[in-house]
C-alpha cells in the first residue's frame, strides 16, 4: 500500500469528503487511518474527538462499530453465508432482533436493484452483486462514519444514482461520508450536493 | 584451544537461543490463554455472533467427532479392559481391576487419545481455516467492522475446544468401560454381573481422579485450540504457508500435550 502525506482535514457529522485518486493507483490507506485500523507516522487521527491511538482495544472495537465501510477489495467473510456477512457488524454491535437486521438487508438490497439476498456463501455469488451487497452492508443500521473506498468498481452506470441518493440520506441522518474514487463520473456527479474535494497526487494529499 | 572452544560456544549459543525463542512463545501463549480466561468471564464477551462460534465450534469438535471418538473408544475398550480382566484374574487380584482401569483408561489413554483425535480433526482444521481468513484478509474486514479478531476468532474456538475435549474424554471413558465390561462377559474373561464390574470402577475413582481428568482435558484443550489459532493468525498473506502453518499447530499442541499430561501426572501420584 502506498503511503500518502500531509493529510489534515476534519469530517463532521452530514459532511462529505470527496478523494479523488490517480486512476491506477493501489489501495490508499486513508480508509485504514480513519478507522484506526493503521497508525500514522506523525500525527495523529481522531474520530468521534478521541485519538484512536488513546483507545482501549475494546473501545476501538466499539467505535468501529459505528462506522461503515465498502471495501475496495474483497470484503467478505468466506466462511460465513451473505446474509450472516451482511448482519454481522449489526448483529455484533447492537440488541437488535436479528429477523428485524435481515428484513432490513432485504429492504435495501431491493432498493439497490437486486431481487433478493443471494443464499450461500459469499464466494458463490457473482462480483457484481457482491458490489452492490457491499452497499447493502454499508447503509444498514446508523452509521456515524461512512467509508466509500471505490464503491462504483465493477457496478454499472445506471445504479449510481441510486447509491448517492442512499448516500445522501445517510447524510442528513448525520453520517458523515468519506469517498473514495478514481472515476470522473464520481467526481463530476452533480448530485453530491455539498462536499469538500481533496486529491492523492504521488504521495501528496492536497485539496483539490 | 580456540578452534575446540567455538564449536562448544556455538553450541551453547544455539541452545540459549533455542530455549530464549521457546521461553518468549510459551509466554506469548499463556498469555492469548489469559487474554481469552479473562474475556470468556465477561458476560458483554458473549454477544450473539461469539455465542454463534462458540456453537459451531462444539458441534464441529464435540457432535461431529462423537461417532469416531465411540469406535476408538470401543475399540480401546476390547484391547485395554479385556486385557486387563485376564491379566488381574490371572494374578488373583480382580478387586485391583477397577483402580487399575481407573488409572489406565481415565487417567491416561482417555484423555490422551481424544486430545490426539481433536488436534488431528480440528485443531488442524482450525489453522487452516484462520490462516486462510488471513491470507483472504478476512481478518482485516472482521476489524473493520469492529468485530475483535480475539473476541471472535480465539475465544470462542479455544473455550468451545476445551468443553468437547472434556465431555469427549467422558464419552471416550464411559464406552471404554461399558465395551470392556461386555467384551469381558461374552468371553468369560470378566466380571458377567454388571454390578460387580461397575462397583469395582466406582470404587477406583479417587476424588483427585475427576481433578485429574478435568486437568489433563480442559488445559490441553485450551493450548491446542490457543496454539491453532496463533499459528493460523500468523500467516503473513501467502497461501503456500497454510500447510505450515497446520504442521506447527500438530507438532506445537502435541508437545504442550505430553508436557501437561506429564506434569499433571506426577502432580497427582506426588
Amino acid at each position: 500500500m502506498a503511503g500518502i502525506t500531509g493529510v489534515d482535514f476534519r469530517l463532521s457529522r452530514g459532511e462529505l469528503a470527496l478523494v479523488h485518486v490517480e486512476e491506477g493507483r493501489e489501495q490508499t490507506p486513508l480508509a485504514d487511518l480513519a478507522t484506526g485500523l493503521m497508525i500514522p507516522d506523525h500525527g495523529q487521527v481522531l474520530f468521534m474527538g478521541e485519538d484512536w491511538l488513546q483507545m482501549s482495544a475494546r473501545r476501538q472495537a466499539e467505535q468501529r462499530g459505528r462506522t461503515r465501510r465498502v471495501f475496495q477489495h474483497y470484503g467478505w467473510v468466506a466462511n460465513l453465508d451473505v446474509v450472516e456477512n451482511l448482519c454481522l457488524c449489526e448483529g455484533h454491535h447492537t440488541r437488535r432482533k436479528f429477523a428485524d437486521i435481515a428484513s432490513e438487508a432485504h429492504l435495501l438490497a431491493r432498493r439497490f436493484g437486486l431481487d433478493g439476498i443471494p443464499s450461500g456463501r459469499p464466494t458463490r455469488v457473482h462480483s457484481l452483486i457482491l458490489r452492490k451487497l457491499e452497499w447493502v452492508r454499508a447503509f444498514m443500521g446508523t452509521a456515524d462514519l461512512l467509508i466509500l473506498e471505490r464503491p462504483l468498481l465493477g457496478a454499472p452506470r445506471g445504479d449510481m444514482g441510486r447509491l448517492v441518493e442512499a448516500v445522501c440520506e445517510a447524510r442528513q441522518e448525520g453520517a458523515a461520508v468519506l469517498w473514495i474514487t478514481d472515476e470522473d463520473r464520481d467526481w463530476e456527479c452533480g448530485q453530491m450536493g455539498k462536499s469538500a474535494r481533496f486529491q492523492i497526487k504521488g504521495e501528496a494529499f492536497c485539496p483539490a | 584451544m580456540g578452534e575446540r572452544y567455538f564449536p562448544c560456544m556455538q553450541f551453547v549459543s544455539v541452545l540459549g537461543s533455542g530455549v530464549i525463542q521457546g521461553y518468549n512463545r510459551l509466554r506469548y501463549l499463556l498469555s492469548i490463554l489469559w487474554s481469552v480466561l479473562s474475556l470468556g468471564l465477561l458476560p458483554d464477551s458473549w454477544r450473539r455472533t461469539t455465542r454463534s462460534v462458540l456453537a459451531r465450534q462444539i458441534l464441529f469438535t464435540g457432535v461431529d467427532a462423537v461417532g469416531f471418538v465411540v469406535l476408538v473408544a470401543f475399540l480401546a475398550g476390547i484391547s485395554i479392559v479385556v486385557q486387563a480382566q485376564v491379566w488381574m484374574s490371572r494374578l488373583g487380584q480382580l478387586e485391583l481391576l477397577g483402580p487399575l482401569l481407573v488409572t489406565v483408561v481415565a487417567r491416561e489413554v482417555g484423555p490422551l487419545l481424544v486430545n490426539f483425535i481433536v488436534i488431528g480433526r480440528s485443531a488442524t482444521a482450525t489453522a487452516a481455516e484462520l490462516a486462510g481468513m488471513r491470507v483472504r484478509h478476512e481478518v482485516n474486514v472482521l476489524d473493520a467492522q469492529g468485530v475483535d479478531p480475539l473476541l471472535y476468532l480465539v475465544m470462542p474456538r479455544a473455550l468451545g475446544m476445551a468443553i468437547c475435549v472434556l465431555c469427549l474424554t467422558v464419552l471416550f471413558v464411559l464406552v471404554s468401560f461399558a465395551t470392556g465390561y461386555v467384551c469381558g462377559a461374552l468371553l468369560g474373561t470378566g466380571p458377567q454381573d454388571p454390578a460387580i464390574f461397575s462397583r469395582s470402577v466406582i470404587r477406583g475413582f479417587a476424588p483427585g481422579d475427576f481433578l485429574n481428568l478435568l486437568a489433563k482435558t480442559i488445559f490441553p484443550g485450551l493450548m491446542t485450540s490457543i496454539i491453532a489459532c496463533v499459528e493460523g493468525l500468523s500467516v503473513e498473506g501467502v497461501a503456500t504457508d497454510i500447510p505450515q502453518a497446520v504442521t506447527r499447530t500438530v507438532v506445537r499442541s502435541t508437545l504442550s500435550l505430553l508436557v501437561i499430561s506429564v506434569i499433571v501426572s506426577v502432580l497427582t501420584y506426588v
